[in-house]
């Protein structure tokens, strides 16, 4: 069987996956959630910055949370150095004298005990917050997702994460990449299926570690695995999309490509050992039943269609060297026909055209609703070219690593 | 019924929606590229049927319709082309690709009979190439014996190649093939009467070709 035969149900699942994203982004909640305004309400928040060498950017982090539109009496800075090895606690300690900002530090134990730490010190706090060290916040941001707790049932919320001042192509790709997730994001978020809280500014009622417990190592991973915690606990976690928060995006392929493993090992390790039990389980709706199953469907595709597509390139060009070996370059390179009648059309070239549709239009509607500022082109031809080729690194790396059970670091 | 039920619902719907539109899309265009190959087609066989005329109504060669014959044999080409290119795209088994190669193998054996007669009649020489290659996997060399062919009759217009599936279901081939003593192994060329089988290199092929043969421009007259 070709390997197009393959793609046949997977390229019907993803058709089906987009179509659902879309029709769900289009809903009556979407749109009412779209209208959310920021909230006037001043509960008592705590917002955690984990750090570990992170000198050159906690100080632009912490200063944009001084800045934020909020009672400077409801709300605390806990800074928390994580034994950092270079100038952090010396760029934390500038802050020292500001009765908002408590610094604390410790021995160096990964990002889930210093955010322990944290919680253990925002005792009356009733929303906790957190903000990794090389993020900066909107002063608006704290408002809007203060909005997404009017609702008593909700536990968590998200905000909308763009990449700060993207500069390589890396980071430009990245750029799109991440208005996809602000999308995604907020769909998830209508059907209550966001699986992650990621450490740029989500905010959590301080019961709920009360009640599920604090954040734990879960392979490098703690913000999804406190997600996934809390849907299986059946928490309600929503998305404040007009809260933006900006993060440095790795500017080289090797530090994307760390992250990108760290991630998506991450996903695989929690959700096949510890949340096995969300996949296909009713009680977890549209996270249980399409989300979960799709990602992880997604990920084994993508090795299998990029080693199957590695492997016809490679057949072409040997094919193509042995016949045209003896010919004149010249004639190799201008012999070709041209024509509507010799355009290279098929039922996946057309489908695969229809996927990036619909993604590109995600992205569109992604940066308008969420307000995101910079530019889209031409990072999102950028996106679609560069993307494609380079996720399957990692994919691949991290399907390998899983699978012998090899230990992944942070940087 | 849930707000998440009714929209993966509508998905559904859209995602065969979908599917369907662009199956029936792609089955267009593919008519539409078979048409294309049928109208050429039609309109080779009606210039090959008129030269045959001619030479039944004169009783003779009409020797002025040489040239109109060498710009049949780059159209026969082109439609090769088109046609090869459908069957990689539709498979060699598609009902409508086998009916429209069987046509055009018969045209290719209606030209080389009309360039051998007006060869013969009006003192022109061209150079005849008959190749027989096989798509049955034990012709390692096809592919490249076929490209090397396509780039002599792109580069020396007065050459004509013929091309035959060697293993094709048709009559007037396996004539063809039997008066021609065409036996594996593949592929097989006859050049100008002359036959040789196997194919190292281009060069090697050259030499098959008699002297001055290949020259750049046409050496009909």
């Amino acid at each position: 069987m070709s390997s197009e035969a393959f793609a046949y149900p997977f390229l019907f699942l993803t058709i089906f996956f987009e179509s659902f994203l879309l029709i769900t982004f289009l809903s009556t909640p979407a749109r009412a959630s779209r209208k959310r305004a920021a909230s006037k309400k001043t509960p008592k928040v705590a917002i955690i910055v984990p750090c570990w060498d992170e000198e050159t950017t906690v100080g632009g982090t912490i200063e944009s949370l001084l800045a934020l539109d909020y009672p400077r009496e409801k709300l605390d800075l806990i800074l928390v150095d994580d034994g950092s090895t270079d100038g952090t606690f010396a760029a934390m300690n500038r802050f020292a004298g500001n009765p908002q900002v408590m610094i604390l530090q410790k021995e160096n134990g990964g990002k889930h005990t210093a955010v322990n730490l944290g919680i253990a010190h925002a005792k009356d706090a009733e929303l906790i917050g957190c903000l990794d060290a090389d993020s900066f916040v909107e002063p608006q941001a704290l408002r809007e997702i203060i909005a997404c707790f009017d609702e008593k049932e909700v536990m968590a919320a998200t905000a909308s994460m763009a990449v700060h001042q993207p500069r390589t192509i890396l980071q430009r790709v990245q750029y799109i990449e991440y208005l996809l997730g602000i999308a995604m994001r907020h769909i998830f978020s209508i059907t209550n299926s966001i699986y992650v809280t990621p450490g740029p500014f989500s905010f959590y009622r301080t019961q709920v570690f009360n009640e599920i417990g604090l954040f734990r190592h879960a392979h490098l991973t703690e913000d999804m695995e406190m997600a996934l915690r809390m849907q299986r606990a059946g928490y309600r976690i929503e998305n404040a999309i007009h809260a933006r928060v900006y993060t440095k995006a790795p500017a080289t392929l090797r530090k994307l490509f760390k992250q990108r493993v760290r991630w998506t090992t991450g996903f695989l390790r929690n959700v096949l050992y510890d949340y096995r039990d969300l996949i296909g389980n009713r009680r977890h709706g549209v996270l249980g039943l399409i989300i979960l199953p799709i990602s992880l469907i997604s990920v084994v595709f993508g090795v299998f269609m990029f080693g199957t597509s590695v492997a016809r390139a490679g057949q072409d060009l040997v094919h193509t060297i042995g016949t045209t070996s003896g010919i004149p370059f010249t004639y190799i390179v201008t012999n070709h026909s041209f024509g509507w009648f010799y355009l290279p059309y098929s039922t996946t070239f057309f489908l695969n055209g229809i996927l990036v549709a619909i993604i590109l239009s995600l992205i569109i509607m992604g940066k308008r609703v969420s307000r995101t500022p910079g530019r889209l082109m031409p990072d999102i031809v950028l996106y679609i070219f560069v993307y494609g080729l380079i996720s399957p690194l990692w994919l691949i790396t991290s399907v390998a690593d899983v699978a012998r059970g090899a230990k992944n670091m942070w940087r | 019924m849930s707000l998440s039920t009714r929209n993966a619902l509508i998905a559904l719907g859209m995602t065969v929606l979908i599917i369907a539109t662009v199956t029936y899309a792609v089955g267009y265009l593919d008519r539409l590229r078979l048409t294309e190959i049928e109208t050429m087609q039609n309109t080779i066989s009606t210039e090959t049927l008129s030269l045959e005329t001619q030479f039944s109504l004169l009783e003779a060669a009409p020797c002025e319709n040489a040239a109109s014959s060498t710009t049949l044999s780059s159209e026969l080409a082109d439609l090769g082309n088109r046609l090869s290119y459908a069957e990689d795209q539709l498979g060699s088994t598609n009902v409508q690709v086998v009916q429209l190669k069987k046509q055009y193998y018969l045209l290719q054996i209606r030209d080389y009979l009309i360039t051998k007669k007006l060869a013969a009649a009006c003192r022109v020489k061209p150079v005849i190439v008959l190749y027989f290659y096989s798509n049955a996997n034990d012709c390692k060399d096809c592919d490249k014996a076929g490209y090397a062919l396509s780039y002599l009759r792109d580069t020396y217009p007065s050459l004509r190649v013929y091309s035959f599936d060697y293993d094709f279901d048709l009559g007037a081939l396996k004539t063809l093939i039997a008066v021609s003593k065409i036996e594996r192994p593949l592929p097989v060329f006859v050049i100008n009467g002359k036959q040789t089988s196997g194919f190292t290199s281009l060069l090697d092929l050259e030499k098959q070709f008699p002297k001055g043969a290949l020259a750049t421009t046409s050496s009909e007259r």
